[in-house]
């Protein structure tokens, strides 16, 4: 007779001591004991990931303990996501996002910020980490299906780059295939107005909030 | 210890990705060495009494910086650190600098807790975008505030000819020549031809095209560079100060530690901003700038930064003789009240820790030209008033300001304020009227508040 409860307790724990090894483990567990994969993400990994982003936003934990919790969730639901595929399933997630630092642009905590958040409020994101080329951008959107694409400049400077990546998807007939949104220090609203992006988020908190509150606009 | 081997060690030392080094190295020690030197913020806490504690701080910072490094990011390798490199670079140092020329010639000094001499006052447009037409005139009443020392960052030309500049252009480089020739322009109009130009074109290497000693940046002007965050330096720095030390100029080197991130809470990031000044003189900075930035908020005036920059700047000031200065950033903009109730709080938590300034600025300008050389005027003002003040009359000072505008702190909420061309008369570059009674009425506050102006 399997522990549902301690196994999904075991998920939990794994999250909050930001152990990747141990998420593994507990998700190979539920598997291998029968429990539904689709039970293990909301019992296991949904609600740990979730208070880890909230405490964040508090300031009670931070940048480190908030990227090695998403690295372990991460790493747990691709156990979980192999055995849903293999049902012929999907797990369920808010949507797909692709974020990188512009081409140019060496600075990386704050689309690292951006995304670990993201991850941990249901997005599943695909960081192709910083001086991403505008052609690098709209390849890996279609390489992983994404439904947003989210670039980040530090500087007056590397922010013309996140204007190419839209002019390039509309050379290529795809601006309406990605709802754009643009972020870093010396990106404004005016700015995302005047380039077409589809939103600007002036922080990491607001990006999922915007992206929440914006559902209507990107998906489906 | 010289650039030359820091260079060589970015090429030679160990490989990591950027990743490891951040978690593993950075975040890791900082949180053993947070434990060991007992480094604790009360929650409350606006200007840092306790020496005990800035020296901890410091003890902790320089270990932070032996047990991790610095980090190449374009070679992924860390520049690894002996206790005796670290030691010597500290103790050749300058601990004074003179800059600019002939009778606009300056000094900076290394500061120690409540020195009585004079801040250094860099100040001008801090990088803000200058539209082309008014990068002269805007500058040039900058530098005719003769309580500014240093002509701070003239600006950044996002455009010429109408034409957005991509910064590894031809166009680039045509800017970084224009920002040298106009930046001495101003100072010339002004009547400071050898008054120092603090530069930082933003133009990544095509930047070093702003150097002429006859028109442009000279050779005793200082040059910025910035590390980026946390403990990582890139190859257009260390391309950029290969130059400018061989040029020799004065090496100004800026950081920017993320409350928030990789150090953690205050506590923490204090200790990744000790190791950070000290980094940076081992890169050869002599001039070395700390501009805390905040995860939640684009500003310096938070709660948060204001204890960061009032205890490390303490403890480099107590401990080393680097020569140090801190960045102002705050919510409001320029013609409002808010703006230097903000920079107020700061300079003088700042100042009488030890600090040189630079700024005043809006963590988010409006467009072009958001920029008042009356407020930093003002900044200066306060700032040598400051000098005269021991911490713990700055102290409730900076608490009562504080009181003022933490509720308005987020930037949605922030005082909208006004751009330069709104802000003075263009013909005569003196500031119109209402902004005129606006630097009076504050300062009289200010003066009610128990600042010695």
């Amino acid at each position: 007779m399997i522990d549902k409860e301690e196994i999904f307790k075991q998920m939990r724990e794994a999250i909050e001591a930001y152990d990747s090894e141990a998420a593994v483990k507990a998700a190979r567990d539920a598997i291998d004991s029968g429990i539904d994969p689709l039970e293990a993400v909301e019992k296991g990994f949904a609600k740990p990931i979730r208070e880890l982003g909230e405490a964040f936003d508090r300031m009670e934990i931070f940048l480190p303990q908030l990227m090695l919790g998403s690295d372990a969730m991460k790493a747990g639901m691709e156990v979980l996501e192999e055995a849903i595929k293999s049902k012929g399933g999907e797990i369920k997630n808010k949507g797909i996002v692709v974020i990188g630092t512009v081409e140019g642009d060496i600075h990386d905590i704050g689309k690292t910020v951006v995304g670990a958040l993201l991850q941990a409020n249901g997005y599943q994101v695909h960081d192709l980490g910083v001086e991403v080329p505008a052609a690098r951008f709209i390849e890996a959107a279609g390489v992983h299906r994404a439904d947003i694409i989210a670039m980040s400049a530090l500087l007056s400077t590397t922010m013309l780059h996140q204007r190419d990546t839209i002019e390039l998807l509309k050379n290529k007939g795809l601006r309406d295939k990605y709802f754009v949104i643009i972020g870093g220090a010396p990106v404004t609203p005016q700015w995302a107005d005047e380039i077409g992006a589809d939103g600007y988020a002036r922080g990491a908190f607001e990006a999922v909030m915007f992206l929440d509150g914006n559902r209507g606009r990107w998906a489906g | 210890m010289n650039f030359k081997e820091m260079a060589r060690r970015a090429e030679s030392g160990p490989m990591m990705e950027a990743k490891d080094f951040l978690i593993k190295k950075v975040a890791s020690n900082v949180m053993q060495l947070t434990g060991k030197y007992d480094i604790r913020w009360d929650g409350k806490t606006l200007v840092n009494l306790d020496d005990d504690l800035a020296d901890r701080c410091w003890q902790a910072g320089r270990e932070l910086l032996l047990s991790s490094g610095i980090y190449s990011m374009n070679s992924r390798r860390v520049i690894e650190l002996e206790a005796d490199e670290v030691d010597n670079a500290l103790r050749f140092a300058p601990s004074w600098l003179v800059l600019g020329q002939g009778k606009d010639q300056v000094t900076i000094y290394h500061r120690n807790v409540e020195d009585r001499r004079l801040p250094f006052v860099f100040g001008g447009p801090f990088n803000a975008d200058v539209s082309e037409n008014m990068f002269v005139k805007l500058n040039e009443a900058f530098a005719q505030e003769r309580i500014i020392d240093s002509l701070l960052f003239p600006g950044y030309l996002k455009q010429l000819d109408g034409q957005i500049i991509r910064p590894t252009s031809g166009l680039a480089s045509r800017a970084a020549v224009l920002y040298g020739q106009w930046s001495r322009e101003a100072v010339r109009r002004a009547g400071r031809p050898g008054m120092p130009i603090t530069g930082h074109a933003v133009m990544g290497l095509n930047e070093i095209a702003c150097t002429n000693e006859e028109w442009g940046l000279r050779s005793t002007d200082p040059r910025a560079m910035v590390l980026i965050s946390e403990l990582q330096v890139d190859d257009v720095t260390l391309t950029r100060l290969a130059y400018y030390i061989a040029y020799g100029c004065p090496i100004y080197i800026a950081f920017t530690p993320l409350i928030g991130g990789y150090g953690g809470g205050p506590e923490g990031t204090a200790i990744v901003a000790v190791a950070s000044f000290i980094a940076s003189v081992m890169l050869g900075g002599e001039i070395v700038h700390i501009g805390p930035q905040h995860i939640k908020f684009k500003q310096q005036t938070n709660q948060h930064s204001l204890f960061l920059a009032s205890l490390v700047n303490q403890a480099v000031a107590r401990n080393s003789h680097i020569i140090a200065t801190t960045s102002h950033t705050t919510s409001a903009r320029p013609g409002s009240e808010q703006y230097p109730y903000e920079f107020t709080a700061l300079v003088l938590s700042c100042v009488t820790g030890g600090s040189n300034i630079t700024g005043p600025r809006p963590a988010e300008p409006l467009g072009f030209n958001n920029v008042s050389p009356l407020m930093a005027r003002l900044f200066a003002e306060v700032a040598h008033a400051g000098a005269s003040m021991t911490r713990e009359e700055a102290a409730p000072v900076v608490e009562k300001l504080y009181q003022r505008y933490k509720d308005n702190i987020d930037l949605e909420k922030t005082p909208r304020g006004k751009p330069f061309e709104e802000l003075y008369d263009l013909e005569s570059l003196q500031p119109d009227p209402e902004h005129r009674a606006l630097y009076e009425r504050v300062k009289e506050e200010l003066k009610g508040l128990g600042i010695p102006m």
